[in-house]
């Protein structure tokens, strides 16, 4: 009587639909093709908006995007064992260690690159190249909070009631909990006094969540501050989200983003052009432009007035850690986070 | 090719049918392969690796074994996730059976209309649910903003990363596979059997939980495997809606496995949880088996 919906012949003609939308020749007509990572949120639209159709322009190749997070691209990579499961990653400097130590990445050559000249000294070596720069602060929505001066703020009212907290997961989160740390004693290899300090103010935090999963608490009025980076806010605010960044009084955090081309990939050419493409004057310009406001590695490019950093000589003036000691630390951080944090 | 088929059942189709009767097991064979390659495989892969001291798998011993069972918060953690499922399949229970109930008395037409409003999240993706549920349980969603509005609270109460939010979430998540199981199963019920007992003096009640509570077991059972798995292991949602101070198995298997790369606890989680639940379904099903050898016997 009830469940005719379910009968066999159209689960059947679903399930072979299905299946057979599977086995269709993917991009058959192009010259090739490439899967590479990107960021979830801004390097994905950007890069999605930008680079994607920029390629396939150029070169005839699709690209096709992963958005993963750094940690993520290096553990499916690993678990992948010599069979990649993409061709270029997009990596922070922590997790670009673990890669160069896991041996994960093709040796690289500058001189494949015609634009290789067109970056500063030292931005390409055998590991990859240095395609940009990320800041990373505290984030505010201006309507509801005055502007917070620095991250002790966050662990006061009004701040800490409406505070999104990340953990060790990502490099943003991990850079800005060590500057937390620091401001209450600790330094890059120790973040027991940031334990200490939230722990004191636990329950009075608005949310904790995974790093995913801050822009939408953002959104939605969960958490109205939160520690990311310039182009998250930046996304966040092409949006129409009521979203300000500040730069700590202790200064910002700033670190270099790299891309690495996978051991055991096919698509070593391909790779080397999409990395072309991607430092290049035309796609470094149009990824400065709002909303993704990124800072550009191309010496070429003329900076726009409204960027966190106006040229990468500023890099001193801002924070920068050393991952080489921050790394062998982290898996006891993430473990220790989940037993101070955990209701 | 469809020559050949036609013509099969004229010429050897006795033959055929006594081949096919006597190699019946035959027919599972394609399953039963795919079964131990993509699972029995996988599964002593991830005992071999759980059998490795550190993180770089060199040392074989039983170190992350120890390492695991020898931190009580992690006992927490094992002790939550079970509980979380406990909880999900007691609403999905409470608010499940009674909706199978009203579909028993409904006209067919109705039937249909409620059997697509159930299937329908099924429909969407895990993730399209999840954030949706961000949206109503939000400090600024829709609960918050009536409760306000109508006054009942003057501040927003906190519902998301709370294991009631989450609870009230993996309920409607989860409630397909809790109603079409049940469902299937009473709807093949007699209608004669409520009938004939509201004819021996049975009040509604005695009826219900005397006749049709028993002669459902099977698709309850059913039900509370399916949710019991489910919401346990709901990655997603466990951590989206739960946030990340709600720590549950799937968050730490994660954690060791992507972010800090130390498989081999990862293993030993992913086996904690694979046992753990394994071991509350087998339970639940010899109970299914009980009360339907109750019946039939």
């Amino acid at each position: 009587m009830t469940m005719q919906s379910f009968n066999r012949r159209s689960l059947l003609a679903g399930a072979s639909a299905l299946g057979g939308a599977s086995l269709m020749p993917r991009g058959a007509f192009a010259k090739g093709s490439l899967v590479a990572t990107t960021y979830p949120g801004s390097w994905e639209e950007a890069y999605r908006a930008i680079v994607v159709p920029a390629l396939k322009k150029k070169e005839d190749i699709d690209l096709e995007l992963a958005p993963l997070f750094a940690m993520d691209q290096i553990g499916k990579a690993k678990a992948s064992r010599g069979a990649p499961p993409f061709d270029v990653f997009i990596l922070d400097p922590g997790p670009r260690i673990v890669g160069i130590e896991g041996g994960i990445f093709e040796k690289f050559d500058g001189k494949k690159l015609s634009n290789a000249a067109k970056l500063p000294a030292g931005f390409i070596d055998d590991s990859g190249i240095c395609v940009g720069a990320q800041v990373v602060g505290i984030a505010y929505n201006p309507k509801k909070l005055p502007a917070p001066k620095g991250w002790k703020d966050l662990l006061v009212e009004p701040y800490v009631s409406r505070l999104g907290l990340t953990g060790f997961q990502t490099t943003f989160g991990t850079a800005s909990l060590i500057e937390l740390s620091k401001q209450f004693g600790g330094s890059l290899t120790n973040v027991d006094p940031a334990f200490v300090e939230l722990k004191k103010v636990l329950p009075k935090i608005a949310a904790v969540g995974l790093p995913a999963a801050m822009p939408g608490l953002f959104q939605q009025g969960q958490c109205d501050v939160m520690y990311t980076n310039t182009q998250t806010v930046a996304t966040l605010k092409g949006k129409g989200i009521d979203i300000e960044f500040v730069k700590p009084e202790s200064g910002a955090v700033a670190f270099y983003t790299t891309m690495h081309i996978a051991k055991g990939t096919t698509e070593t050419a391909n790779a080397y052009k999409y990395l072309d493409l991607v430092v290049s004057k035309e796609m470094q310009e149009a990824m400065t432009k709002s909303p993704y406001n990124f800072i550009p590695v191309n010496k070429d490019v003329v900076l726009p007035p409204d960027l966190p950093m106006k040229s990468l000589d500023e890099m001193s003036k801002y924070v920068v850690q050393d991952w080489a000691q921050i790394n062998p630390l982290r898996a006891a951080w993430i473990e220790k986070f989940n037993k101070e944090m955990a209701k | 090719m469809s020559i050949t088929l036609a013509a099969a059942p004229e010429t050897g189709g006795g033959s055929l049918r006594r081949l096919l009767r006597a190699e019946e097991w035959q027919l599972a064979l394609p399953l039963g392969l795919a079964f131990v390659a993509l699972f029995v495989a996988p599964l002593l892969l991830l005992v071999g690796t759980s059998l490795f001291d550190d993180d770089k798998i060199t040392q074989p011993g039983f170190g992350s074994w120890a390492k695991f069972f020898g931190d009580p918060f992690n006992y927490k953690v094992v002790a939550d996730t079970l509980l979380l499922g406990v909880k999900t399949v007691c609403t999905t229970v409470l608010i499940g059976y009674p909706l199978a109930l009203v579909y028993l008395d409904l006209p067919t037409r109705l039937q249909k209309v409620l059997i697509f409003i159930i299937v329908l999240p099924l429909l969407l993706s895990v993730v399209v649910r999840t954030f949706a549920w961000i949206v109503v349980l939000g400090r600024e969603g829709m609960i918050n903003q009536l409760l306000q509005s109508l006054g009942v609270i003057s501040e927003p109460l906190r519902l998301l990363q709370t294991e009631l939010g989450l609870v009230i979430s993996l309920t409607q998540i989860e409630m397909p596979l809790m109603l079409l199981p049940l469902i299937s199963v009473m709807s093949r019920l007699d209608p004669n059997l409520r009938d004939a007992s509201a004819a021996l003096g049975a009040s509604r009640w005695r009826t219900l939980f005397t006749v049709i509570v028993p002669l459902s077991m099977p698709g309850l059972v059913a039900g509370c495997l399916l949710v019991f798995a489910s919401s346990t292991t709901a990655f997603i949602s466990q951590t989206v809606i739960g946030g990340v101070r709600l720590i549950y198995l799937p968050l730490l298997i994660w954690q060791q496995s992507l972010v800090v790369y130390n498989w081999p606890l990862a293993a030993v989680a992913s086996l904690s949880l694979v046992v753990s639940v394994l071991s509350v379904i087998a339970a639940l099903s010899w109970l299914g088996r009980r009360s339907s050898g109750h019946l039939h016997g």
